[in-house]
């Protein structure tokens, strides 16, 4: 395993009544941003939380800057900022008490940066947490992700439930944390247009299984859409056909490889660029495969 | 890091702590009685040690334990915080009470009898107790293992109850008496330095027993 990697998977299974996590692997560069997508239950979560090390892994090997996060755990979690999809702080205490008695953990932490991000959130940190809105809520545990001088960033749905503006605002705030300091970051969502402004490499899990991990380039640019009729769909080689959907007028397939599905149907098809939205809906549950 | 935990767990559960104070009101009351004084004062521990043991369950309500397993500290150092917050507190309690029965006017119960050896490891032993039984409950099934386990004892006492009612020649009543005797005898058996030693080894035992299944216990749930 190399050590350029920020975050390595290789091989880990987890499973639960119902679920099962199969031998997921895959890999992030340091330097980059990161998108897990994947339908509600592909394992998103369980993947971060392994990784975080929140859920013991039952095979496979998880490294983050080349340590192990079982063995290696303290010194990984003291170079990850992490955000829950529902932060769980101490209702009763003020923004300020847990500043006090969690910042403390952090051999890197910084009163400074955590005044000064809470200032640019107008989080009120004499207010109790229980008073903060769901959105405030979500500002207040990335202030604290980010006053420590992690180098790698994980979050969980972090952009869920926040207002427009916000989420504007932290996706910019994650492009310049990226290109001015260098830092990591992997996060999971269902919002596409998120992926698509600010993800370098975009990881798709369904049902506990990584479908692709690749840059957005090669997705976005590599990939398409087919839109024509059944027998032109048929008749497209079964191993680049990676989903299919039936329309009112026709079919849809997602292809894994634009160019060479555009040479192969002509003009008997129109070939269109991919969104990320095309590739959840077409590879989401309901769809029925060609191959 | 030890220091941090211990720390945390002070300042951010404080609220939860404050739960003890009805018991000191019973404490005052019971200070006007000749006999009682003592028995409050080694209750009060008990409850302080128990009430600190719940942490974790408060902690798992408000979803915080996995926040504090995203945090650079072992889950080891987490537990041992927890046990050790549990005697401060436990000890804190017995202080207060201490000094309740020294300063309220109407206490006829003196503060030296509480400073016995024999009346300290006697508070040791049963915080100890509590503190064995309760905290792997609450390190592995959190809020819902508190309500089981309590649940649980009260079915059983409630069954005792029936039983001896129903089947046995004793009443109920000789059960909860039993207990009490068996306190009383270890009370005073507490002033043999072989019982002491033997109580010590006994407390030391299950307190070491206790917290290395619930470091276990922690390590392995899923959060």
């Amino acid at each position: 395993m190399s050590g350029a990697h920020a975050i390595e998977l290789r091989g880990v299974r987890k499973s639960y009544p119902g679920f099962m996590l199969k031998d997921v692997s895959f890999t992030l560069p340091s330097g980059v941003i990161g998108g897990l997508i994947g339908p509600n239950g592909s394992g998103k979560t369980t993947v971060i939380k392994l990784i975080m090390n929140l859920v013991r892994r039952e095979a496979g090997e998880i490294r983050v800057f080349g340590l192990d996060n079982q063995s290696a755990e303290i010194e990984v979690k003291s170079r990850i900022g992490f955000v829950y999809d529902v932060p769980g702080y101490w209702d009763d205490q003020s923004l300020d008490s847990q500043r006090r008695a969690l910042g403390a953990f952090y051999p890197r932490w910084s009163d400074e940066t955590f005044r000064r991000l809470a200032g640019e959130f107008g989080l009120p940190l004499d207010k109790k947490y229980k008073a903060l809105s769901h959105g405030a809520k979500t500002k207040f545990a990335l202030a604290m992700a980010l006053s420590h001088g992690a180098d790698l960033l994980i979050m969980d749905e972090p952009t869920a439930g926040l207002d427009p503006i916000f989420r504007r605002d932290l996706l910019k705030r994650m492009s310049a944390l990226l290109q001015e300091e260098g830092k990591t970051i992997l996060f999971s969502t269902h919002i596409t247009s998120d992926l698509e402004r600010v993800a370098d490499v975009i990881t798709f899990i369904r049902a506990g299984e990584v479908v692709f991990s690749l840059t957005r380039d090669e997705l976005l640019d590599g990939w398409a859409i087919v839109r024509g009729d059944d027998r032109v769909v048929r008749e497209l080689d079964p191993r680049l056909v990676m989903g299919v959907r039936r329309r009112p007028f026709g079919v849809e397939a997602l292809v894994s490889d634009g160019d060479a599905v555009r040479r192969a149907v002509g003009g008997r098809a129109v070939v269109d660029r991919v969104t990320l939205d095309d590739v959840m809906v077409l590879m989401s549950g309901e769809v029925r495969h060609a191959a | 890091m030890l220091r941090n935990a211990l720390r945390k767990d002070l300042l951010l559960n404080a609220r939860h702590l404050w739960g003890i104070v009805p018991w000191f009101l019973w404490v005052a009351y019971a200070m006007t009685e000749p006999d009682a004084g003592r028995i409050t004062a080694v209750g009060a521990a008990f409850i302080g040690s128990l009430m600190a043991t719940t942490i974790g369950a408060r902690e798992d309500k408000l979803r915080t334990t996995a926040t504090l397993a995203s945090l650079p500290v072992s889950r080891g150092t987490l537990v041992e915080a927890r046990y050790l917050v549990a005697y401060i507190v436990g000890a804190a309690t017995y202080l207060i009470v201490v000094v309740m029965a020294a300063g309220l006017p109407w206490s006829v119960q003196r503060a030296a009898e509480l400073c016995e050896l024999k009346t300290l490891l006697l508070t040791l032993t049963l915080a100890s107790a509590a503190i064995a039984v309760l905290m792997p409950v609450v390190i592995r099934f959190g809020l819902l293992g508190v309500l089981v386990f309590l649940g649980v004892f009260q079915l059983l006492g409630v069954g005792l109850m029936v039983a001896f009612e129903f089947f046995g020649s004793r009443s109920s009543v000789g059960v909860f008496s039993a207990i009490e005797r068996g306190i009383a005898a270890l009370h005073a058996g507490l002033e043999q330095p072989v019982v002491i030693l033997e109580t010590l080894a006994i407390v030391g035992l299950a307190i070491w027993l206790s917290f290395r299944l619930s470091v276990f216990l922690a390590k392995r749930r899923d959060l």
